[in-house]
C-alpha cells in the first residue's frame, strides 16, 4: 500500500488519482473529527470539504518533513479554532443534537458525549485525539504545541476523570464490561505510587 | 518517593498500555503488570475507559468527491499561495522566516549604515567577513526530513502489523499481545533494484548572487533540500560556492538540468551503486530478529522457569530489541540514500566579475576621496577635542596661577615705559 506521503507527492506532482486516493482515506475520520466538536453535521462536512480544499491550495508548499496524517488534522485543528471564533460561544458538547449512533450504544454515546463535556479543554481535545483520531503523543504534542511529558500526564489526567465518571453514576452499554469500584482513586492511586 | 512495590509510574503503565513507552521501560511495566493485582485493575480500567469512548461513533457520510473539491482540482494550481492553514511544522517554520527576515532587515540597516565608511558592495562584505558560511537550516531541515522517511518507508512486517490494529487496538494491544496470533515476520523485499544515485557538477557562473537565489528554487521545485552548503570569498579571486544537495532520484536528471542553467559547466559526473543485495540482507536479518524477538516474548509469556531464566530471556529480548532498531536505523538510512540522490555542486564565480567589485570609475575614485575627507575632518575635530579633553585641566590652573603675577608684571612695564 502507498504511504500517504508518497500519494502527497505524487499528488503536488499533479496525480489527481493521489489525491482521491488521500481523500477516501481521510475524509470520514476528518469527518468524525468536526463531528464530534461541531453541533452542526452538515458543518462538520463542509469543514472536513475545506480541509481538502486547503491541502489543494497549499500543495505547492508541501514537505515531507511530517506525516500527512498529522498535517491534515493540524489543518483541521486551525479550522476548527476559526470556526468557534465565529461561534463566540463554545458549544458545550452536551447540548449537541441527537447522534447517529449505530446500534443501540445511543445512549451511552450521550453519556460519553456529557462526560467529555465535564473535562478540562485542553484534556478533552488530548483525550479525543488519542481515542478517536488515534494519534500518537508526540503527534499530539506537536499539533497543540505542548510537550510529550504533558500530553502523557494530561491524557492520564483525563481518563482517570472518564473512570471517575463512568464509576460515579454512568450507565454503559450492557454489552461492553462494567467499570468495578477499585480502591485507588487517582489522587491516592498516584500518591502510592510516589 | 517511589517504592520498590510498583517500579513503574501509573501514567506510564497507561503509556504502556498505548504502545508508547521504550522497549526498556515496557519490560518493566509488562514484568510488574503480571504480578500486581492493583496496577491489573488500573489497566483493565484504562482499557474500558478507552471502550466506552468508542461506543461514540459517527458515521461516515462516504461517497465520491464532492463537486467543490472537484472544481478546485480542476483548477490551475499557483506555485505559491498564502494559505490560511499551516501544519504546526510549517507555522514552525513561518515564526523562522519572520524572524529570519527581521534579523535580515537589522543586518541591512547596519552594512548600510557602515557602508559610508566602506566601499565594498555590502553582501560581498558580509560574505568576506564570513569566508565559510555554513548555513545552519539545513542541517536541521535534513534531519526533520529524514526522520520523515522512515515513516514513508517502514513498510516492514511489523509496521503494518500495527497499523492493521483497529481504534481500540491501542489499548488492547496489551491483551493481545498475551494471546498472541501468530505472527510470522518476513522480508517484503524490495520493489525493483535500490541504486543509490550520486552526481557531481562544476559550473563557472557571471552573477553569483543570482546563482544563490536560483539554487533554492531549483531545490524548492523538485522536493530536494540541502544536506550542507559553504560559500567561500576570498579577497583575491572569485567566490565559490560548495554545497551537497539531496533530490529525490526521480527528480536527479531534472534538477541537474535546471543546474546547468545557472553557468557554464566545467565538469560533470554521475555515479550509481547499487544496493538492492544489501537492502535484502538486511531485510531477511531484520525479519529473523523480529521473529526470535517474538519467540523470546511468547516464552516469557508462558514461563515455568527459574527466576534467573526469566531474566536470561528478558536479557535477550531487550539486546535483540537493540540490533532490530539499529538495523531498522541502517534500513532507514539506506531508504534515504536510495531515494534521495546527491548532488554536489560546485558554483564558481567569474574572475572578471570579481574585478568589477574593484572600484576603477571616476565615480569610485570621487567617492573615496570624499570618504576620506571625511574621515580627515572627523579626526582632525575628534582630535582637538581629544587634545582638549586631556590637557584643557591643565592649562586652565596654569593659565589661574600664572594670570595675577603676569598682569602684575605686565603693568610695571607699562608703567615704566611711560615714565
Amino acid at each position: 500500500m502507498t504511504s500517504d506521503e508518497a500519494l502527497m507527492l505524487e499528488f503536488q506532482g499533479g496525480s489527481r488519482v493521489a489525491f482521491e486516493e488521500l481523500f477516501a482515506r481521510y475524509h470520514d475520520p476528518l469527518y468524525g473529527f468536526f463531528r464530534r466538536r461541531l453541533a452542526d453535521p452538515e458543518r462538520a462536512e463542509d469543514l472536513a470539504q475545506e480541509t481538502f480544499l486547503a491541502v489543494i491550495r497549499a500543495a505547492s508548499r508541501y514537505e515531507p518533513r511530517a506525516l500527512v496524517r498529522t498535517y491534515l488534522y493540524g489543518i483541521a485543528l486551525r479550522l476548527l479554532s476559526a470556526e468557534r471564533r465565529k461561534q463566540f460561544n463554545r458549544i458545550p458538547m452536551a447540548e449537541l443534537g441527537p447522534e447517529p449512533a449505530t446500534g443501540g450504544a445511543a445512549e451511552t454515546g450521550l453519556w460519553v458525549r456529557q462526560a467529555l463535556d465535564r473535562l478540562e479543554a485542553l484534556e478533552r481535545e488530548i483525550l479525543m485525539l488519542r481515542e478517536y483520531e488515534q494519534l500518537s503523543y508526540s503527534e499530539i504534542a506537536d499539533l497543540l504545541r505542548i510537550p510529550v511529558n504533558t500530553v502523557r500526564s494530561r491524557l492520564f489526567r483525563s481518563r482517570l476523570a472518564m473512570r471517575s465518571y463512568l464509576q460515579s453514576g454512568a450507565r454503559p452499554n450492557p454489552g461492553l464490561p462494567t467499570m468495578e469500584a477499585t480502591p485507588a482513586q487517582p489522587d491516592e492511586a498516584r500518591n502510592e505510587h510516589e | 518517593m517511589s517504592t520498590n512495590r510498583h517500579p513503574v509510574e501509573q501514567d506510564e503503565l497507561m503509556a504502556y498500555l498505548d504502545g508508547e513507552l521504550p522497549t526498556d521501560r515496557a519490560t518493566t511495566a509488562l514484568a510488574h503488570l503480571e504480578r500486581c493485582p492493583e496496577c491489573q485493575a488500573l489497566a483493565t480500567d484504562l482499557r474500558t475507559v478507552s471502550r466506552q469512548l468508542l461506543v461514540w461513533e459517527v458515521d461516515g457520510p462516504g461517497g465520491q468527491i464532492p463537486a467543490k473539491i472537484s472544481a478546485a482540482l480542476a483548477q490551475p494550481r499557483p506555485e505559491t499561495e498564502t494559505a490560511n492553514v499551516n501544519p504546526p511544522a510549517a507555522r514552525n517554520k513561518i515564526m523562522v522566516w519572520r524572524w529570519a527576515w527581521a534579523a535580515g532587515f537589522a543586518l541591512l540597516c547596519l552594512v548600510v549604515g557602515l557602508s559610508f565608511n566602506r566601499s565594498r558592495h555590502p553582501f560581498s562584505a558580509d560574505l568576506r567577513q564570513n569566508a565559510a558560511v555554513r548555513e545552519p537550516a539545513t542541517s536541521a531541515d535534513k534531519n526533520a526530513l529524514i526522520e520523515s522517511i522512515p515513516r514513508q518507508q517502514s513498510l516492514g512486517a511489523l509496521s503494518n502489523f500495527q497499523l492493521k490494529e483497529g481504534s481500540a487496538g491501542r489499548l488492547e494491544l496489551s491483551a493481545k499481545l498475551q494471546n498472541p496470533p501468530p505472527v510470522k515476520f518476513q522480508s517484503p523485499g524490495p520493489p525493483g533494484p535500490m541504486i543509490v544515485r550520486t552526481a557531481g557538477l562544476t559550473l563557472t557562473t557571471n552573477d553569483f548572487d543570482r546563482a544563490r537565489a536560483v539554487l533554492d528554487d531549483i531545490l524548492r521545485r523538485h522536493h530536494g533540500y540541502v544536506g550542507e552548503l559553504n560559500v567561500s570569498t576570498p579577497a583575491d579571486s572569485g567566490r565559490s560556492l560548495s554545497a551537497t544537495l539531496r533530490v529525490p532520484a526521480d527528480q536527479l536528471e531534472a534538477a541537474i538540468a535546471d543546474l546547468r542553467k545557472l553557468g557554464r559547466v566545467d565538469s560533470e559526473s554521475q555515479n550509481g551503486q547499487e544496493v538492492t543485495e544489501q537492502y535484502v540482507d538486511l531485510e531477511a536479518r531484520l525479519a529473523n530478529a523480529r521473529n526470535t524477538e517474538q519467540r523470546l516474548t511468547d516464552l516469557l509469556r508462558s514461563r515455568t522457569g527459574r527466576l534467573s531464566d526469566v531474566l536470561a530471556v528478558e536479557t535477550e529480548i531487550s539486546r535483540v530489541r537493540g540490533e532490530i532498531e539499529r538495523m531498522e536505523a541502517e534500513r532507514k538510512s539506506l531508504a534515504t540514500q536510495v531515494d534521495f540522490a546527491t548532488i554536489n555542486a560546485n558554483v564558481r564565480e567569474d574572475y572578471k566579475a570579481q574585478l568589477e567589485v574593484v572600484p576603477v570609475t571616476t565615480w569610485g575614485r570621487l567617492r573615496n576621496a570624499a570618504v576620506e575627507g571625511y574621515h580627515s575632518m572627523v579626526e582632525g575635530i575628534v582630535g582637538v577635542a581629544l587634545f582638549l579633553f586631556s590637557w584643557g585641566p591643565s592649562l586652565l590652573l596654569w593659565a589661574a596661577i600664572l594670570f595675577f603675577p603676569a598682569r602684575a608684571v605686565w603693568r610695571k612695564i607699562r608703567r615704566e615705559s611711560a615714565a
